[in-house]
């Protein structure tokens, strides 16, 4: 997976454009570092402004740890998780990734007339899995999170709840050491809550990054770390 | 099964699973082959043309039929890669796998358009040489697939990129008729002269223009290069 393993990303100037700068300079204790993160949107019409989303954000995801970003509506969260993950290139700033990165960005997206079954086939040979290690992940994954009666199901066939369980599980399947998740629980009812934490504090024993990010976060304590992205920047919030 | 393999299987199945689509695609092309001729058929004589108007306006119709038909997929399969398709190539689906699947899906589709006009032409029009007919269908139908797929990095909007189609295929097909003289060098470089040309022979005289059928495979290699370019700004996640 080259785009997402273990590379230092900075983008060059002008263009936009990010640059991969050799191998990852990030140590195993942190798989993920962002430093002076910026992004503005513009419009190509004239006399628009441009809107400065982020201004300079940094941030830490240490491995073994679940790192929490609030932010009101609008603040820049999804922007930062997109460049994050690299989908979204910074107008300036540096973001280091070590090893393999799963991503679950807010809007599911899933192609809507394949089956669950065949969602996880498709994923599954892009992540470079074989058969037997997708069907593992699928089967584990649709029993943690309770979707196995769905797997022949179309996803645009699903409901809100169950769309978002797939989508969350496409991020999940090749076991990442970095995990990204972008209001990862919405819809979910109060078991599937409760599983998604469950399956978490799991992922957390075996060393792996989570970062989550949420416009509301009830449980703090679930949280090694919170971040608050506000005028663009991140403030960490006192030690828990 | 490979990436590849896999993608494109999948593809296949997608659009399968539209019933609508599917409906479409076999209803649609014997109703404009019928309009167009009768249409024309109304006419003493064509300008421009020589043989029996409602043959020209059936010939027409069938390549309309084809090539506005492959159009539409090539634009939703641009429109749906945005977004979905970049998920699947950060987690390692290279870019040409992917683009590779939708372009066998767009092919697919356009060769069974392009059977299905031929076999609504045959109805009325004795077709000199079947074989040869198909390729040129199959060949406008597949310059207007991938003229879709620009048309939806451009355009990333399902409605008005497909009132830009119908009125650019509509245009097209008659410049490349001959029915309207506006000069030869506007209208050697509109995408259907070649097919038009090819298919005019093949159903008329059963002979098959070198010279056009070259053309015609130069103009599609660069509508594909043209393709892939506009595929990796579409499917890269950043704003049109």
């Amino acid at each position: 997976m080259p785009n997402i393993e273990g590379a230092a990303a900075r983008p060059n100037g002008e263009s936009g454009e990010t640059s991969v700068e050799g191998d990852a300079a990030t140590d195993a204790d942190v798989p993920l570092r962002a430093e002076g993160i910026e992004k503005s949107y513009g419009s190509r019409l004239p006399f628009t402004d441009r809107v400065e989303v982020l201004t300079g954000a940094d941030i830490e995801v240490p491995a073994g740890e679940i790192v929490g970003i609030v932010g009101e509506n609008g603040s820049g969260k999804s922007t930062l998780m997109k460049v994050l993950v690299g989908t979204l290139n910074a107008d300036d700033g540096v973001v280091e990734r070590a090893g393999t990165v799963g991503w679950c960005p807010q809007e599911s997206l899933l192609y809507d007339r394949l089956t669950v079954r065949e969602t996880f086939d498709l994923f599954g040979e892009a992540y470079g899995m074989d058969g037997d290690a997708v069907a593992d992940a699928r089967e584990r994954l649709a029993s943690r999170l309770d979707f196995e009666r769905f797997l022949d199901y179309q996803v645009r066939n699903l409901s809100g709840g169950n769309r978002q369980k797939v989508n969350l599980s496409v991020a999940l399947m090749h076991d990442p050491d970095v995990l990204l998740l972008d209001e990862p629980y919405t819809g979910f009812d109060w078991d599937t809550y409760l599983a998604f934490w469950e399956l978490s504090e799991t992922l957390v024993e075996r060393d792996t990054a989570i970062a989550v990010i949420s416009h509301l976060i009830n449980e703090r304590e679930r949280f090694d770390r919170i971040y608050e992205l506000r005028d663009g920047r991140l403030h960490r919030e006192e030690e828990q | 099964m490979s990436a590849f393999g896999t993608g494109a299987r999948l593809r296949l199945l997608e659009f399968v699973r539209e019933p609508t689509t599917a409906a479409l695609l076999l209803v649609l092309p014997p109703v404009v082959v019928e309009v167009y001729g009768e249409a024309m058929a109304s006419f003493p004589a064509l300008p421009g043309t020589t043989g029996d108007p409602g043959t020209t306006g059936r010939i027409i119709g069938a390549l309309f039929a084809a090539a506005f038909l492959a159009g539409l997929v090539g634009l939703f399969q641009a429109v749906s890669a945005r977004g979905t398709d970049e998920r699947l190539h950060r987690c390692g689906a290279g870019r040409a796998s992917l683009l590779g699947a939708r372009v066998v899906t767009m092919a697919t589709v356009a060769a069974v358009a392009a059977a299905v006009s031929l076999a609504a032409l045959a109805r009325t029009v004795d077709v000199a040489a079947p074989l040869a007919a198909f390729g040129a269908l199959a060949l406008g139908a597949l310059v207007y697939g991938l003229f879709g797929v620009l048309v939806g990095a451009l355009l990333p909007r399902q409605l008005e990129g497909s009132l830009v189609l119908v009125f650019l295929v509509d245009f097209d097909n008659v410049l490349a008729s001959g029915v309207l003289d506006v000069g030869g060098t506007v209208a050697q470089v509109a995408p259907l002269y070649h097919p038009h040309a090819l298919f005019e022979a093949a159903v008329t005289d059963g002979t098959v223009p070198v010279d056009h059928a070259l053309g015609g495979v130069a103009y599609a290699a660069v509508l594909l290069a043209l393709a892939f370019v506009a595929y990796v700004r579409v499917a890269g996640g950043e704003p049109a």
